[in-house]
């Protein structure tokens, strides 16, 4: 295709859209979309419909306020080790030879 | 009914109002649709959630612009988010495919077919159509508007919330785009039949 051609060949295509009419929508279009947008809304609903129930409010308002009360209990307490779990630590702590930080020092030879 | 009427029924959901505009506008948002998404389908997809889009936003709507120009520009960023959306979808078929076991089938997108083109010029239309693919977004609205909807440049520019001088400036930019894409195409083709 020479240079000439091909440039009139593409303002011929650029050109195709100009007498071109305009697509109607399809039929029944209306009926589609009215029956699209009643399930849409009705799928809608019944997503939020639960939310809206007493008895799920009352639910949520329960667990938040449980939730609520645990943090505060926890909160206030203080770490209280009885007198027999220390004695366990101490013993197995003695046994393993952990309470001496200095162990592995004594290891290394002095020169 | 006049344009203020008919969006004040709409606000109070009258149901006979929704009916005439659609009735009056399908035509509008289907042809736009398709111009831009290239398939009939998807372009009937488009145009119920524009209506959806307009029953549910009429409140929002401040009448500063035409209807019309509200319409289309939903219009077009619906049918956009559509292009977005099928492209992030092949992009996924993509991986699928890579990293699948082999056997999903690879679907060809034949060359689109405009119904409202004349058949002598069906060739040049589907040729074009896959250049007008290839444009910047914006570009892409631009031209589709011009050419499919026969919008003048003001129009435009109102749908596009830009000035005139932008339009032309798009415009011209579109079909210098569009005369390399098909230059290409042309080139393409040529070596196939040799």
């Amino acid at each position: 295709m020479s240079r000439m051609n091909k440039q009139d060949k593409i303002e011929q295509i650029l050109q195709s859209l100009d007498a071109n009419q305009r697509v109607p929508a399809p039929d029944f279009f209306y009926t589609r979309l009215k029956a699209r947008m009643e399930r849409e809304f009705s799928d809608g609903k019944k997503n939020k419909a639960w939310i809206l129930r007493p008895a799920y409010a009352l639910v949520v308002l329960i667990m938040v306020l449980a939730l609520n009360a645990l943090v505060i209990l926890k909160g206030s307490e203080t770490p209280d080790l009885n007198n027999n779990d220390t004695e366990t630590v101490q013993s197995i702590a003695a046994e393993y030879s952990l309470n001496d930080n200095n162990t592995l020092y004594d290891l290394i030879p002095e020169k | 009914m006049n344009e203020l009427e008919l969006i004040q029924r709409l606000r109070n959901g009258d149901e006979a109002a929704f009916k005439f505009l659609v009735e009056n506008y399908q035509d509008r948002v289907f042809n736009t649709a398709i111009g831009i998404v290239q398939n009939a389908e998807d372009a009937e997809d488009v145009a119920q959630e524009v209506f959806i889009q307009v029953f549910r936003s009429i409140h929002a709507f401040k009448a500063e612009s035409k209807l019309s120009t509200w319409i289309y520009r939903i219009t077009t960023t619906r049918a956009l988010d559509h292009l977005r959306n099928r492209k992030s979808k092949k992009r996924f078929g993509l991986l699928q495919r890579l990293f699948g076991d082999g056997n999903e089938t690879l679907y060809e997108v034949p060359d689109f077919n405009h119904p409202g083109v004349t058949l002598d010029r069906k060739e040049n239309a589907a040729l074009l159509f896959k250049a007008i693919k290839q444009l910047p977004e914006n570009q892409k609205i631009a031209f589709t508007l011009h050419k499919l909807e026969d919008l003048s440049y003001q129009e435009i520019s109102e749908v596009m919330k830009t000035s005139v001088a932008a339009v032309e400036s798009m415009m011209h930019r579109a079909k210098q785009n569009l005369k390399k894409a098909l230059a290409e195409s042309l080139e393409k083709k040529t070596k196939g039949e040799k």
